[in-house]
């Protein structure tokens, strides 16, 4: 098997890995990154609305970093480390000035400075975008730059099998070239998972197809645990029928939801905030009115953009304009458009702290969506997912260096040929079930049982019924057997990781017997914040899920009911 | 409920082993079906061999690139309703130009050398970078930056380029509109060096609009490369084209300075030569299409609105 060395491999291309990429490569450093797709493929492409930041001088004058904190910390039900938050805060102005001089192309205010604008649950307006496409273009600015690096290669469109381990440390992972279907060995002491979300888990979700839960799937299965993962954001506009996202930028520029009555139904549930209430509150109430039967036939609620008019639609809400006419044959300037909510984000995640780091294996660390530093707690608030990822890509680009000037490399390549074995016994077999029949069975269990509404009976089903399609996984086989680009190969594999993914969040989501932010339980409607204001940290050991717990970290602020 | 109905689609697959060869499937659609669904459901319910790629399904990532009916486009953004004829078929085939892998999955790397050439990154002043001066952008500059950067790499547009496949050294259509966007951007600092990388290439255009006619995201390429040939009196130095284009463009301010039109004839010949010329008549006249080069064009009248309009030109 073809052997690479390297300082340190950043799984993912996505915008925490090449943040983290772009640091660990500027202290001198050698990086692999590496993906299953094209780096410009990756999810945070599709990421719209934009990223929220205090920029010192080009905020509202009553606007400071600590109320940033503070709507972060109640945004999140108070589940979120309240230094994690604060971090992203102070260190959000610095980010968008770096990307700013690697040449994003903010929109601009007539005088030339950045352009900001409202975003659900924020005090003051803070968020800053590129039309509506700012995932986008910034993930062409970060790919961009960091192709300038010499000491950065790039291996796209490879999937990773697992970590190796050297007892209690990292040294590396093992990879397959997708194109030839060989295996690789890269090499290193330290590991980056930077591989985003879960999403395709779920039957309704607005994620990309490769939002398959790998990162989350090797580290489970390297004996790391998961916080949080009970908590799963649904997006109140997931354009029907076909879940593509509409952005909450639609709101904040004043779009409005309404029920098959005309009325404007958040005024009931927010009386503050109306329909920019956080995503959770406002996709509960959707669920609600839909419920009570006052959705439209087929089962979606109206996004109503039309008073804004045709000129400012067309300028600020180019994506959602086109999406609606694509794809649900919509006209926005003349008509509502059709929503329901949407599996979106992954509060939870591979358990790290603040500085990025992983303490149950050595060298390892998380940043972005697959990582849960605990900045968003229960509920992430709208733009804080970009900033999250680069703002925390920095930062464990920061704590990695440091890591790699104390360590070096080790001499054992143990594991490694176990790993490649694994993965073929599913081309090997030669009857089973095929990943497609298991895979849309889980996503049926997983929106029907552990979506927006959960109680004991659902969750009770849901983890019998999982724990089932995961014996049956044992089974699962290829018919394909060519050597390559052998995609179905890759999707045993993917499906492999989200029945793994899936175990956990229905074991933590029964678990937690109270409401918080996300985790809405029918059967305990309430937050307990004398049993409950903890972290899940949810280890799989073989079949068995265990559930641990860290204690949340509060440094201001203390839990106040949540209202909008 | 939507009405479903069942459609027939035709997918040119290919593997090492057996080469290309034509396979249908039948899968039930709405009209919100979008192509990448359409193929979802047959690798998860039916041909789990049916090799693709697929992402974002919302225009943004560029994967699904392939053609449709012939058509160069996204799977994603293609509607399974729109893209059935009357016999409500559908045919799938991997993009031309690149090489097959699998199916309707390409090799994109001679699409990514391409965009790596044109050094698609800022490279901003020192004192900005340090924040001892701040740089501004006009909203009107932004616009025209994010125009050419809305590119999202899908491959399309030199997939239908003809000038790609006639002339290696022309660096297609999506690479330009990404050295172009820099080249507009006032916070990059090696303009220069860009106009030498883009000059040359540009001029091997031979604005035919495809790439404008297939780009998912109205980009606009040669609209780019129109802008980059406006600097090529900041190129420094010359090539055999830029020598042709240079003369091209005084020309064509000649012409339209003398009569208000662009006189093809002249232009012609000044352009490339009489040697060129001489050969291209005989051409011509083996084809009965001398006449054309041989009519008469007359005069713009008010010559003196012209020359107000041309006044502040060469």
């Amino acid at each position: 098997m073809e052997k690479k060395e390297y300082d340190a491999v950043v799984l993912g291309g996505g915008l925490a890995g090449l943040m983290a990429a772009n640091n660990v490569a500027d202290a001198g450093f050698k990086v692999a990154v590496v993906s299953k797709v094209f780096p410009t493929r990756s999810h945070s492409a599709a990421a719209e609305g934009g990223i929220a930041a205090y920029v010192d001088g080009n905020s509202d004058p009553n606007d400071d970093p600590e109320f940033m904190s503070y709507d972060e910390v109640k945004g999140g039900d108070y589940l979120v480390d309240q230094n994690a938050a604060e971090l992203l805060s102070r260190d959000s102005g610095e980010i968008v000035h770096i990307l700013d001089t690697w040449g994003a192309p903010f929109n601009r205010q007539p005088d030339g400075r950045i352009a900001l604008r409202y975003f659900g649950g924020q005090t003051y307006p803070r968020t800053r975008f590129v039309a509506d496409k700012t995932g986008m273009a910034l993930l062409h600015t970060l790919f961009q730059h960091a192709t300038g690096f010499d000491n950065i290669d790039f291996y796209n469109e490879y999937y990773v099998l697992d970590i190796v381990k050297d007892g209690n440390n990292v040294n590396g992972l093992v990879a397959m070239e997708m194109k030839t279907m060989d295996p690789i060995f890269l090499k290193s002491r330290a590991l980056l998972i930077a591989s985003g979300g879960l999403g395709m888990i779920y039957q309704h979700t607005t994620n990309s197809y490769i939002n398959t839960g790998d990162g989350y799937g090797i580290a489970l299965r390297s004996g790391v645990p998961l916080k949080d993962p009970e908590f799963v954001q649904f997006h109140p506009t997931g354009l029907y029928p076909s879940d593509i996202l509409i952005s909450e930028a639609a709101r904040a520029e004043g779009g409005i939801l309404k029920n098959n009555k005309g009325e404007r139904f958040m005024a009931k549930y927010a009386p503050h905030k109306f329909d920019l209430a956080p995503r959770d509150i406002v996709s509960r109430s959707m669920t609600i009115e839909m419920r009570e039967g006052r959705g439209f036939e087929g089962g979606y609620l109206g996004l109503d953009l039309t008073h804004l008019g045709r000129e400012y639609i067309l300028e600020r809400l180019t994506l959602a304009y086109d999406a609606a006419k694509t794809f649900a044959n919509v006209d926005a300037t003349k008509e509502m458009i059709p929503v329901r909510p949407a599996q979106h984000y992954f509060m939870g995640g591979i358990d790290v702290d603040i500085t990025g780091v992983n303490s149950d294996l050595n060298g390892l660390f998380a940043a972005g969506e697959a990582a849960c530093v605990s900045v968003h707690g229960a509920n992430r608030l709208g733009s804080n997912s970009l900033l999250e990822t680069l703002v925390y890509g920095k930062e464990t680009g920061k704590t990695m260096v440091d890591f790699l000037k104390k360590h070096k490399n080790v001499e054992s390549s143990d594991g490694v040929d176990t790993i490649v074995d694994n993965a073929y016994s599913y081309i090997k077999r030669e009857t089973g079930e095929h990943f497609g029949t298991l895979l849309n069975e889980l996503r049926d269990v997983m929106w029907e049982n552990v979506g927006i509404f959960r109680d004991e009976k659902k969750l009770t089903e849901a983890v019998k019924q999982i724990n089932s399609i995961r014996k049956r996984s044992i089974n699962m086989y290829v018919t394909d057997k060519t050597t390559n680009y052998n995609t179905e190969v890759f999707n045993a594999l993917e499906t492999r990781n989200m029945i793994d993914c899936s175990i956990v969040m229905a074991t933590a989501a029964l678990n937690r017997t109270e409401t918080r932010g996300a985790h809405f339980r029918d059967d305990y409607p309430t937050r307990d914040d004398d049993n409950w204001m903890k972290h899940s940290i949810a280890y799989l050991n073989g079949d068995a899920v265990e559930i641990k717990y860290k204690p949340v970290i509060v440094t201001k602020w203390k839990p106040e009911p949540r209202v909008y | 409920m939507v009405e479903e109905k069942e459609i027939t689609v035709n997918v040119k697959k290919y593997d090492k082993e057996k080469g290309e060869y034509w396979k249908s499937y039948k899968v039930q659609a709405d009209r919100y079906t979008q192509m990448t669904e359409v193929l979802r459901k047959i690798k998860t319910e039916q041909d789990p061999t049916l090799s693709y790629r697929a992402s974002c399904h919302m225009a943004v990532c560029g994967s699904c690139s392939m053609k449709i009916n012939g058509e160069p486009r996204l799977a994603c953004k293609t509607m399974a309703f729109t893209a059935i004829n009357e016999k409500n078929e559908v045919n799938l085939e991997s993009m031309d130009y690149y090489q097959e892998v699998r199916d309707l999955i390409p090799d994109m790397d001679t699409f990514y050398d391409r965009m790596y050439k044109v050094e698609p990154r800022l490279y901003a002043d020192q004192t900005v970078i340090s924040g001892e001066n701040d740089e501004r952008m006009t909203p009107s500059e932004q616009k025209e930056v994010w125009k050419f950067e809305e590119c999202i790499w899908c491959g399309l547009c030199v997939s239908a380029c003809p000038s790609v496949k006639e002339d290696e050294k022309f660096l297609g259509p999506a690479a330009h509109a990404k050295g172009y966007r820099f080249m507009a951007d006032g916070r990059d600092t090696k303009k220069e060096e860009r106009i030498g990388i883009l000059m040359d290439s540009a001029w091997r255009c031979t604005s035919c609009y495809m790439c404008y006619e297939v780009c998912p995201q109205d980009v606009q390429p040669v609209i780019a490369i129109k802008k980059t040939k406006a600097y090529v009196d900041e190129f420094p130095g010359t090539t055999e084209l830029i020598t042709m284009a240079r003369k091209h463009d005084s020309t064509i301010a000649e012409s339209i300075g003398e009569s208000g039109k662009i006189k093809e004839s002249k232009l012609y010949l000044k352009t490339f030569g009489y040697v060129a010329a001489m050969k291209d008549m005989m051409y011509m006249m083996k084809e009965g299409k001398i006449k054309y080069a041989m009519a008469k064009d007359t005069d713009v009248k008010n010559m003196d609105e012209i020359k107000k309009i041309m006044g502040d030109k060469k």
